[in-house]
C-alpha cells in the first residue's frame, strides 16, 4: 500500500518537474525572443526613423546606396522600408546591410523615403564582442600640424580621462585654444574636429573611426546625421560625444554607420539633401511578440500559439487561464487548509464575479442577492413545494432581485446595483437553497459559519485572481498551467494533516 | 501568546506520535484503498442494505414500505397501515438527514419523536422532498423508506437528551477496531449527531463502558442537559454489538465501515446503517488516534478469521 503512494507519487513527482522544465523553457523563449516581460500591460518603445533623399538627377544613370542601421546594444531592427518610385531596390549585404537603388536616368528633383522602425532592446545588451583592429594609419601631415599636435597632446598630459575625451575637451573650448586654432585655421565644422581628433589619436597609435546616426528625440527634424568619434581603447570599441567628450553610446542614439563612408552615395545626382525626422510611438509587448518572433526566426511557433488569435478569442483565453491557479487555491484551502465550503467550486466562481464587479460593490450585492434571497425561500419553505419547481423558483428570485438591483442602481447612479448581473444566476440559487436547507436542519449559526467558510475562500481566491501580475502572468506564460496541474494532482496524493486538524485534534495530545 | 497557540494547535509531529488519523489520509490510505466504488451502494441504499442484512441475519428495524415514485406518496396512509408509529427515512441520505420520526398519529395529526405535532401535509410534503433528491447524496431522485420504530432501551434514558443514542463501531478489514456512543442533546436538537452538537462517548473495546467524552470536539464528563455522569456509561450486550460490525463487514465486502447500532429493548442491538466514510470525531471521543489502532490490525491481526473468530479476538484484547 505504501510502496504504491510512493510510485504514485514519483510519477507525479517526474511529471512536475517536466512542466517546470517545460514552462521555463518556454517562458525564456517567450521574454528572449517575444520580449514578453512579467510585468503587465508592458509596452515597449518603438521609434520609427525617417530618412528623406533629396537631389536632383544630372542625367546619368542613378545609383543610390543607403546604409542601413543595425542592431545594436540598445536597438533593434523591427521592420523597414522604402519608398522609391521606379527605382530598383537591391539589399547588399557586404559587411554592413545596404540598400542599393538604381533607375534609369531622369530629370526632375528625386525624393527617397526610407523609414525605419527600431525598438528598445534589452535582449543583447552589453553582449556585442570587439575584434582588435589593425593599427592606424600614420596620417601625412606637414612638419607644422605634427609639431602642433604634439603640443596638443603634450596638453592632454595634465589632463584627466581617456585620450579621446581629453582631446574633444580641448578641441571644444571657447574660445578657442590657441593650438587649435593654428591647427584648424578655419570655421571647424563637427566632421573637421572629427577628422583632427582621429588624426590625433592615430598619432598616438589609437585605431578610432567615426560612427554615423542618429539621435532619437521625439519630433526631431534634422539635415544631418549625428556624429560620434569611435576609439578602440583598452580593448574595446568607446564611442566618444563630438560636443562634449562624453563616453559611451547615449541611450538613444542609434548608429547607422560606422566608419568614414557616407551614410548615402548617390551616382547620377547633385545637390543632394538627406533629413531625418524621428517619431516614437509605444506599442504593448504582445503587438511587438509578432514581429520578433519573425525576426528570431520562430513564426512558425508564434503563429499556432494563443498571441496570434484574435484580440477578443485572446481575452476570452486570458479569462480562463487564471482559473487553474483559482483551483488550485481551491483545493489547498479544501485539502490543506481544511476549510468546509458550500459546494466544491462555488467560492471560485464568485470570486470570478467578484473580479469582475469590483471587490466592494461585488461583496455587497452579493449580500443583498444572497439575504433577500433567503428571506424569499424561507416564505417558499411554507409552500410545500417539490425540490426542481422550488429551485426554479429561487432561480427566478435570484433573477428578479438582479433586474430590480440594475434598475435601482441605474436611478439612483450606485455601481453596486449594476455589479448584481455579473454573479452567475444558477449558482447564487444554489447557495441560497443550500444555505436555507443548513439553515432549517443544522441551526443558524452551521448555516452562518458556511456562508462565512464559502465567503472566506472566495475572498482569497479573489486577491490571487484578481491581482493584475498573477493574471498577465498566467496568460502570457501559459505553460504555468501545466504545473498546476500537477501540483494539484500531487496535493491528490497528500496524506498529511489538514492544518485545521492541528487545532481540531488537539484535545487527543495534550490530555 | 506561543503558549495560547501551543494549547489550541498540535504539532503535525505530535498528532503523528499518538497515531491520529486525519482526513486527507483517511480518504486516501484507509477509504479508497478499501473501499471499492461499486460497493457503496450497498451501505449508500438503505433499502439495499436492510435486504442484505437480513441474508446476513443481521438484526435490522423492519421494513413497513417503500415509496419510489411521486404519485405513490399519496398511498402513505395505506402503507403505513396499523402502524402507530414508524420512521420515514430518504433510502441514501447521509449524516441522518431526512429522518422523520412519528411516535403517535391519527391519520392528520403525526407527532414527532420530539413531541412536535405536524400535520398530514406535512408529511406528505416530506416524503416529496426525499423523492425528489433533497436529503439524498448528490441531490439525485431517492427513495423513502418506512420503517419499524426502534424501541429504546430504557438504560440510556438518562444519558440522552431526547433522541435516539447509538453505538457507531468503525470497522477495520472486519475487526471493530473502535467504537462510541452518540448522545442527543439539547444543541443537537435531539439528534445524534456530533457536529450538530451531541456528546461522544468513546468505548472500551472490549468492554464497552466508557473511556471519555467529548461534545462539540472538547473533552466533557457530564451530559449537558441530564447531568449523568458520562463516564457511568455502560453498554449491555457489547458481544452483540460487535457481532453487528463484523457482520457488516462479511455483507458488504467493505474494508473500512462504520456501522450505526441502536439497543431495542426486546429485539437488542439492531444496525440502523452503514457509512463507507464514516467521521473522524470518534478519535476524539476515544481519546485515542485511530491510524495507530488500524496500523496495528494491519500488523498483527490475523487474516481469514470468521465474523465470530473475529469478535472474540478484539474482546481478548487483540489476541487469541
Amino acid at each position: 500500500m505504501i510502496k504504491k503512494i510512493k510510485s504514485v507519487r514519483f510519477v507525479l513527482f517526474v511529471c512536475l518537474l517536466i512542466s517546470i522544465i517545460v514552462a521555463a523553457t518556454s517562458t525564456y523563449y517567450k521574454v528572449k525572443y517575444w520580449g514578453f516581460s512579467f510585468k503587465p500591460k508592458q509596452s515597449t518603445g518603438v521609434w520609427s526613423i525617417e530618412e528623406h533623399i533629396s537631389f536632383m538627377p544630372t542625367g546619368e544613370k542613378i545609383k543610390v546606396s543607403i546604409t542601413t542601421p543595425e542592431d545594436s546594444d540598445n536597438f533593434k531592427v523591427l521592420d523597414d522600408s522604402i519608398i522609391a518610385t521606379g527605382y530598383v531596390v537591391k539589399t547588399e549585404k557586404n559587411g554592413q546591410k545596404k540598400l542599393i537603388l538604381t533607375s534609369n536616368p531622369r530629370n526632375s528633383e528625386q525624393n527617397i523615403y526610407y523609414r525605419v522602425m527600431l525598438f528598445d532592446n534589452e535582449d543583447t545588451k552589453g553582449l556585442t564582442k570587439d575584434i582588435k583592429p589593425q593599427a592606424p594609419k600614420i596620417p601625412q601631415l606637414d612638419e607644422r600640424q605634427i609639431a602642433i599636435a604634439k603640443e596638443i597632446i603634450e596638453l592632454t598630459k595634465e589632463m584627466e580621462g581617456d585620450l579621446p575625451e581629453k582631446l574633444i575637451h580641448i578641441f571644444n573650448q571657447k574660445p578657442a585654444h590657441p593650438l587649435v586654432s593654428s591647427y584648424l585655421p578655419f570655421k571647424i565644422s563637427q566632421e573637421e574636429i572629427a577628422a583632427a581628433i582621429r588624426e590625433l589619436l592615430a598619432i598616438e597609435k589609437v585605431s578610432s573611426r567615426v560612427v554615423k546616426g542618429v539621435k532619437l528625440e521625439e519630433g526631431k527634424k534634422s539635415l544631418e546625421a549625428d556624429l560620434m568619434v569611435e576609439a578602440y581603447i583598452r580593448n574595446k570599441w568607446r564611442v566618444y560625444n563630438i560636443g562634449t567628450g562624453k563616453r559611451g553610446i547615449p541611450g538613444d542614439f542609434v548608429i547607422f554607420q560606422r566608419g568614414d563612408k557616407g551614410l548615402v552615395d548617390i551616382e547620377g545626382g547633385e545637390d543632394s539633401s538627406i533629413q531625418f525626422s524621428v517619431l516614437k510611438s509605444l506599442s504593448s509587448n504582445f503587438d511587438l511578440a509578432s514581429h520578433r518572433a519573425r525576426i528570431a526566426d520562430q513564426q512558425a511557433y508564434f503563429d499556432s500559439s494563443i498571441f496570434s488569435l484574435p484580440l477578443n478569442e485572446q481575452n476570452i483565453i486570458k479569462w480562463l487561464s487564471v482559473f487553474p491557479l483559482a483551483i488550485l487555491i481551491i483545493v489547498i484551502i479544501r485539502n490543506v487548509i481544511g476549510l468546509k465550503t458550500m459546494g466544491t467550486f462555488t467560492p471560485m466562481l464568485i470570486a470570478m464575479s467578484l473580479v469582475q464587479t469590483g471587490f466592494v460593490s461585488g461583496m455587497i450585492s452579493f449580500s443583498i442577492i444572497l439575504i433577500i434571497g433567503m428571506l424569499l425561500r424561507g416564505l417558499l419553505s411554507k409552500l410545500n413545494l417539490l425540490l426542481v419547481p422550488r429551485i426554479s423558483a429561487v432561480v427566478i428570485f435570484v433573477i428578479i432581485i438582479m433586474q430590480a438591483m440594475t434598475i435601482i442602481g441605474q436611478k439612483f447612479s450606485l455601481n453596486i446595483g449594476l455589479s448584481a448581473v455579473f454573479f452567475p444566476i444558477i449558482i447564487m440559487a444554489w447557495i441560497i437553497e443550500r444555505a436555507s436547507i443548513t439553515w432549517e436542519e443544522d441551526g443558524a449559526a452551521n448555516a452562518t459559519r458556511e456562508i462565512v467558510f464559502s465567503l472566506i475562500t472566495a475572498v482569497m481566491t479573489y486577491l490571487v485572481v484578481s491581482n493584475e501580475y498573477i493574471r498577465h502572468i498566467t496568460y502570457a506564460f501559459g505553460e504555468i498551467n501545466y504545473v498546476i496541474l500537477f501540483l494539484v494532482m500531487l496535493l491528490g496524493t497528500y496524506t498529511g494533516y489538514r492544518l485545521l486538524e492541528l487545532t481540531r485534534f488537539a484535545p487527543l495530545v495534550k490530555g | 501568546m506561543f503558549k495560547l497557540l501551543s494549547k489550541i494547535f498540535a504539532t503535525p509531529k505530535e498528532l503523528h506520535e499518538n497515531g491520529v488519523l486525519g482526513m486527507n489520509a483517511r480518504n486516501y490510505k484507509f477509504i479508497s484503498k478499501c473501499n471499492k466504488r461499486s460497493l457503496y451502494p450497498l451501505v449508500d441504499n438503505k433499502v439495499i442494505t436492510k435486504t442484505l442484512a437480513q441474508e446476513h441475519e443481521i438484526n435490522t428495524p423492519k421494513l413497513i414500505g417503500i415509496i419510489e415514485y411521486q404519485h405513490e406518496a399519496k398511498n402513505i396512509l395505506d402503507i403505513i397501515g396499523d402502524y402507530k408509529e414508524f420512521v420515514i427515512k430518504p433510502a441514501q441520505g447521509s449524516g441522518g438527514r431526512g429522518i422523520l420520526v412519528v411516535t403517535e398519529h391519527n391519520k392528520e395529526i403525526f407527532t414527532t419523536a420530539s413531541g412536535r405535532k405536524i400535520t398530514y401535509n406535512e408529511v406528505y410534503q416530506h416524503i416529496s422532498n426525499i423523492l425528489s433528491g433533497l436529503y439524498s447524496l448528490g441531490g439525485r431522485y431517492d427513495n423513502v423508506v418506512i420503517e419499524e420504530l426502534v424501541h429504546f432501551s430504557s438504560i440510556f434514558n438518562n444519558f440522552s437528551y431526547q433522541g435516539v443514542p447509538d453505538v457507531r463501531i468503525i470497522v477495520y478489514k472486519g475487526f471493530p477496531a473502535m467504537t462510541m456512543m452518540r448522545l442527543a442533546t439539547k444543541m443537537s436538537g435531539g439528534r445524534a449527531n456530533l457536529h450538530q452538537g451531541a456528546v461522544g462517548v468513546g468505548l472500551d473495546i472490549s468492554t464497552g463502558k466508557a473511556l471519555n467524552a467529548v461534545l462539540k470536539d472538547k473533552p466533557v464528563t457530564i451530559h449537558p442537559d441530564t447531568n449523568a455522569n458520562l463516564m457511568d456509561l455502560a453498554v449491555p450486550l457489547w458481544r452483540e454489538h460487535l457481532d453487528i460490525g463484523s457482520k457488516a463487514y462479511d455483507m458488504t465486502g467493505l474494508g473500512y465501515i462504520g456501522a450505526d447500532i441502536v439497543l431495542d429493548k426486546d429485539k437488542g442491538p439492531m444496525m440502523l446503517e452503514l457509512n463507507a466514510r464514516p467521521g473522524l470525531a470518534i478519535q476524539i471521543a476515544n481519546g485515542i488516534g485511530l491510524q495507530k489502532v488500524l496500523k496495528n490490525i494491519d500488523k498483527h491481526y490475523p487474516k481469514n478469521l470468521n465474523a465470530k473468530e473475529r469478535v472474540d479476538f478484539v474482546l481478548n484484547g487483540g489476541k487469541f
